[in-house]
């Protein structure tokens, strides 16, 4: 679809689309509204279970290629779960699932997954990962962002609550503006934050084009799946995106600043708590009053060298009072003043010694008042506009700040929408409604991209690859839809569906594509015949086997040890980190129940990768990643080998395995497998199994070390449980 | 997936573009092998390599392989300055800043925007050091680098380098990366991403710290960005085992092989059922490689392999100069050993960041540098090495001619040298100029960008044609500027490959 807009662009035709209304059959099929297609015409209706498989089934049938048979109940069921939760399937669960015979057993499995709060903590990773989410500021500092984890728990409580998507994508762009009242939708512009960012960066006005060019790159990738980065230094060379479209869009977000002081918490406890502040406020005045008086002089020095370090025009900035400020300066002023402030505490250590004791002692009737401060409210990590006036968006030659050419109004790409945004101000919040106007219209049923967009990201997740196998590039250097009437009707569908995530999670994984088998018979003349059409297996002839990601992968051992921390939300977790391992390393936890949380509660520490998941392809944090890197590395077999948290994780399951099982070494072995690979073992496997702990112990027994009877046993049944947790079978699901 | 590249690759000898562009023939099987394939990429490690070639690559993306262009140098050890040591102070002596000591900024020279800020109104601060020609070159060394002093016939300094960063994490960031902000490959992956490694059992790019401080940004600065992270550098840890979770705890370690034939076993017959998924295998063959890293990595560490004399001219016999000596050494090691990128940071944790009495902050670390450094380029020449290695020195920025706190210099990213010497570049050569103060460079004038493409070109690849598609962008380790900076090398290269 994109070879004729290389044509285009060959021929110099771009600016005129770029400039004028481009004509229908001009644009690329991914960027017109999707429309319903029917369903197509199968031979083999029998294999059908939802509207998915017909597209699915007509494709293999044209190109003379057969389904899989489906996979085995076990199989099925730790692929779904794994899918669906990110964790391995309990004993329980196998039981439950084998046991039931009744022909919607398994849509009875996918419902309690989709309803289990586990499926949140799942699925919010991949969206972590898209926004490239992280709570520290990466760069030198790499200072802790305190409520970002905020966002994180808005993601997972949104994905389990199955908000809309289009309500999800509007809150995160313009909670502020469109849900004023509703403190989740103030977390959720955390969005708007995630960029690294350096605390101490000199060149404000660079800093400030950084921040707009990250905020209007990953909006446009997220959700609308555009590589507009091209287009900020010169027309996209294959996107019919020009560079003023990508100022124009940039324009949406040119009245945005940051706040980290607004609450996330509703109009009553708000107003609550105003109260009581305002009450301590009254009772501390006069003492606040003098401390305020003896650090004045500090604060005014502070204030002065720190804003000597900038520029004479930030320096002006900064001076002007507000109303007399441009709109610019008020947003360099604005961005200068977070170097400015001193917290009073540092302040106060550097009095004189008179002084400071009287500080000291100030400090000390504060804390003795009869009624203490209140605890402050929860804040959100938040974006809202700066005020009315907007400074003037240009676009910049190359994209450099430093070369504004014509001025630009905030408008969509032309190819998409040629219409003038319907943005509506909002004098009483002094908020200018861009952000609103633009997640309206991202939102709207007849956008193109949005919902194509987003049902392709969930395809890629249950299927292993998008129907756009460049889920984060719709453009023309992105590839050709595989199924582009599924791809259509999946859109259709989730908008006319009110956006339901869950609603498109179950036609997918009860469709009968995604219940093949991963296992193929290569060999066969059929597996032969299939591979030399389609050997990628694009047409999905079979399923796709996956390895577990580092979070799964952390989850799925500390569920087999029985040691999983089922605690949700909140600030987050740090688990233990090899000795000396950086200097930006984080005191680990000390009660295991806080450090063995899920691996979506780790803290993500840009400076500070958790080395298991940086061992497995964690995304960097900085970029958006519409999709991970699957690589195989000898650190990765070293860290499972010979690292702690495995062999830990293997000898605690051992403990578990020998408590139940004692001495019966093959119900033991029979029961590791179970737990570790989803199936019951065959009995070769079991023999394997136990004369693996036969020999080890013998190995033990006649070694220098003598007979230590059960401290022996509890060794070898941990390096057996070790040994699974280091298997293929256990990291990849079939 | 993976399967494309055997099923249609399959052995026949890579195309000749290969290493530059990952032999995508088409966007879609590019994609499909960075998507589901990278388990692909992951035979890295892992296939069996033949020194003579005979293994395709085509099966093997980081396998060793052939530069597409004449290559001067087979290994790189970049030695990082850490914290922007001062130009003008070593290398770069500069009379008119003696003269004007203490006296403002001319107002002919532009004010720049420092990262201090108040440090474009400070007083100039004349340099304190003895400065001599030195060598049949005549190249300028200030009095605080004796020992290298006696190797500048075999160096190339550039004195017109600039940088685009202000702060340390951005500098320091862009001088691995090209870019000051976070997020892209170092160029240390580019160059394993173009080459592949020489080296079965080592990592094929190894970062070396002196002090137990990060250089700013921490692990970023040798990580892969939006590259796969087979290409990462790897940390190498002080002590026996320099590789983390490189040796198994004492409690396990005698079981070790057992518990790994019997974890092979298993994979195995998993695989036999599997026999068309390669990540499977990759995975088995990873296992191997990492037992045979255990001893292979402990025995590249091990410096009391080297005799009395290799270690004292490295400065290992002395307390001052042990620290940066063993790096020095080892890298040299690791370098034999078929490792394709070395960086050693030398006072890493931003120690020559002498804001304040840049005399005795520099005077210190220049002691701890000076005979390790000099003492590998002298070792790397007498074994025959300088030819196949590009030794490089530099940090992420100069240092002001303006004072700070008086006695101090702020960052200059604005001009400042850095030199190489070894792989094909020749020696006793001046490039490049700043002006009368050392604050700007003026002429031949060399940008980060320049001086990655010129490490490249050594290595022989173009760093126009090393693309990695992302996220609809072709991207390039230089990304869009750099230029080689011929005039410092030797004409001919110098090995074959």
């Amino acid at each position: 679809m994109g070879r004729a807009f290389s044509i285009l662009i060959a021929i110099g035709l771009l600016p005129l689309l770029a400039d004028t209304t481009v004509s229908a059959a001009e644009i690329p099929a991914l960027f017109r509204t999707p429309r319903r297609p029917a369903l197509p015409i199968v031979k083999n209706r029998t294999w059908v279970r939802t509207p998915i498989d017909t597209f699915i089934l007509a494709r293999l049938e044209a190109e003379g290629l057969t389904p899989s048979s489906p996979a085995d109940k076990e199989r099925l069921l730790r692929r779904v779960t794994f899918d669906l939760t990110g964790l391995p399937p309990t004993l329980a669960e196998q039981e439950a699932f084998l046991a039931d015979t009744s022909p919607d057993a398994y849509r009875k499995v996918v419902e309690r997954l989709l309803a289990s709060p586990r499926y949140g903590e799942r699925w919010a990773q991949h969206w972590l990962d898209l926004v490239r989410y992280a709570e520290s500021d990466g760069f030198k500092a790499d200072d802790l962002r305190p409520a970002a984890h905020r966002y994180r728990d808005y993601v997972v409580r949104a994905l389990n609550a199955d908000v809309p998507y289009d309500r999800f994508l509007r809150q995160q762009i313009a909670g502020d503006e469109l849900e004023p009242d509703n403190p989740d939708a103030l977390v959720a512009t955390g969005f708007l934050r995630l960029w690294p960012d350096e605390y101490n960066a000199a060149n404000l006005e660079q800093r400030r084009q950084e921040i707009l060019d990250d905020v209007t790159d990953v909006t446009g990738q997220v959700f609308l799946g555009l590589t507009l980065g091209c287009a900020r230094c010169h027309d996209h060379k294959f996107d019919p995106i020009a560079q003023t479209d990508y100022f124009r869009l940039q324009a949406f977000f040119a009245p945005m600043r940051t706040r980290d002081d607004l609450p996330a918490a509703n109009e009553k406890e708000r107003n609550e708590y105003q109260r009581r502040l305002d009450d301590w406020q009254k009772a501390s005045a006069a003492i606040r009053a003098e401390m305020d008086k003896l650090l004045a002089d500090k604060r005014r020095a502070h204030r002065q060298s720190a804003l000597g370090k900038f520029r004479a025009e930030i320096q002006q900035a900064v001076l002007t009072p507000d109303e007399k400020r441009t709109p610019y300066q008020r947003h360099i002023a604005l961005i200068a003043e977070k170097q400015l402030q001193t917290p009073d505490a540092n302040l106060a250590k550097t009095l004189p010694a008179d002084k400071k004791k009287a500080y000291e002692r100030l400090e000390k009737q504060l804390a003795a008042l009869p009624m203490p401060r209140p605890e402050p409210l929860p804040s959100a990590m938040a974006a809202t506009d700066a005020g009315l006036d907007t400074p003037p968006t240009f676009l910049l030659a190359g994209g450099d700040w430093r070369k504004p050419r014509e001025e630009l109004q905030p408008g969509f790409p032309m190819v998409l929408d040629t219409s003038k945004p319907d943005i509506r101000t909002n004098k009483e919040r002094k908020t200018t409604g861009r952000r609103s106007a633009l997640a309206r219209w991202m939102t709207r049923n007849d956008n193109p991209l949005t919902a194509r967009v987003a049902v392709n990201r969930l395809w890629q997740h249950h299927f292993g690859t998008g129907i756009v196998a460049s889920s984060g590039d719709f453009g023309a250097m992105g590839e050709a839809p595989t199924h582009p009437e599924l791809l259509d009707w999946l859109a259709v569908e989730f908008v006319s569906h009110g956006w339901s995530i869950k609603h498109m999670h179950r036609l997918m994984v009860l469709s009968a594509a995604y219940r093949q088998d991963s296992r193929v018979d290569a060999a066969s003349p059929a597996g032969v015949a299939a591979r030399r059409v389609d050997a990628d297996n694009r047409l999905l002839w079979h399923a796709r086997r996956r390895r577990l990601e580092g979070e799964a992968l952390r989850d799925a051992m500390l569920a087999l040890s029985g040691e999983l921390s089922p605690r949700m939300f909140g600030p987050s977790a740090r688990p233990k980190l090899p000795a000396n391992i950086s200097k930006y390393a984080w005191k680990p936890d000390a009660a295991p129940q806080d450090r063995h949380r899920r691996s979506i509660y780790v803290l993500a520490k840009r400076n500070m990768r958790y080395p298991l998941f940086d061992a497995f392809d964690l995304p960097d944090m900085h970029n958006c990643c519409s999709r991970r890197l699957n690589t195989t590395t000898s650190p990765q077999a070293l860290l499972l080998l010979n690292g702690d948290f495995a062999l830990e994780r293997g000898q605690r399951l051992a403990e578990v395995l020998s408590e139940r099982c004692g001495d019966n070494d093959a119900r033991l072995v029979a029961e590791a497998y179970r737990l570790a690979w989803g199936r019951r073992a065959t009995k070769e496997e079991i023999e394997l199994g136990t004369r693996f702990l036969k020999q080890r112990s013998e190995e033990l027994r006649t070694s220098k070390h003598g007979d230590r009877g059960s401290q022996d046993r509890a060794a070898v049944v941990a390096d057996f449980c070790h040994a699974l947790l280091n298997t293929n079978e256990f990291l990849f699901v079939d | 997936m993976s399967q494309s590249i055997v099923a249609s690759g399959g052995h026949k000898p890579p195309d000749a573009s290969f290493p530059h562009r990952v032999m995508a023939h088409s966007r879609r099987d590019f994609l499909s092998r960075t998507g589901g394939g990278l388990g692909m990429l992951a035979l890295l490690d892992l296939l069996q390599r033949d020194a003579d070639g005979n293994e395709s690559t085509a099966t093997n993306p980081a396998a060793a392989r052939a530069p597409i262009l004449p290559a001067r140098a087979k290994s790189v050890i970049w030695c990082f300055l850490d914290g922007g040591p001062s130009h003008i102070d070593l290398f770069d002596p500069k009379p008119a800043l003696t003269k004007l000591d203490g006296k403002p900024l001319p107002p002919s020279f532009k004010r720049p925007v420092t990262a201090m800020g108040r440090t474009a109104h400070t007083p100039l601060l004349a340099s304190k050091r003895r400065f001599q020609q030195h060598g049949q070159s005549g190249l300028w060394v200030s009095d605080w680098y004796p020992h290298l002093a006696g190797c500048v016939d075999d160096i190339a300094m550039l004195h017109g380098c600039w940088a685009d960063g202000l702060n340390h994490v951005g500098s320091v960031c862009q001088m691995n990366t090209g870019s000051i902000l976070g997020g892209r490959p170092c160029l240390g992956s580019w160059a394993l991403y173009g080459l592949g490694s020489l080296s079965e059992n080592l990592p094929g790019y190894v970062v070396l710290l002196d002090y137990p401080e990060d250089p700013p940004g921490g692990a970023r600065n040798w990580s892969t960005g939006f590259m796969p992270s087979t290409f990462q550098g790897t940390r190498f840890r002080d002590g026996g085992t320099p590789i983390l979770h490189l040796k198994p705890s004492d409690a396990t370690a005698g079981g070790q092989r057992a518990k790994l034939d019997f974890v092979q076993e298993l994979n195995r017959r998993h695989l036999a059922e599997r026999r068309e998924d390669h990540d499977l295998e990759a995975r088995i063959a990873s296992y191997e490689l990492a037992y045979r890293m255990q001893s292979a990595a402990t025995e590249a560490v091990d410096l009391a392999r080297e005799t009395r004399e290799t270690q004292s001219l490295y400065g290992l016999d002395e307390k001052t100069t042990e620290r940066v000596g063993r790096n020095c050494l080892l890298a040299r090691r690791l370098v034999e050993r078929g490792v394709r990128y070395v960086q050693l940071y030398c006072g890493s944790g931003s120690k020559w960041d002498a804001h304040r009495n840049v005399e005795g902050n520099h005077a210190r670390y220049c002691r701890e540098s000076d005979k390790p450094i000099a003492g590998l380029l002298r070792d790397l020449k007498r074994r025959g090495l300088l030819d196949s290695t590009l030794v490089v020195w530099g940090g992420e920025f100069g240092r002001t001619p303006m004072s700070e706190s008086g006695d101090g210099r702020d960052h200059n990213p604005y001009g400042f040298t850095a030199w190489l010497a070894g792989g094909g570049v020749r020696g006793g050569v001046r490039h490049g100029a700043t002006d009368e103060l050392g604050l700007y460079a003026i002429d031949g004038r060399v940008h980060v960008h320049d001086l990655h493409a010129t490490i490249l070109y050594c290595l022989g690849l173009d760093h126009r044609k090393l693309i990695l598609p992302f996220n609809g962008r072709d991207e390039r380790a230089t990304i869009n500027g750099g230029h080689v900076i011929r005039e410092v090398l030797k004409k001919a290269p110098t090995i074959s490959s």
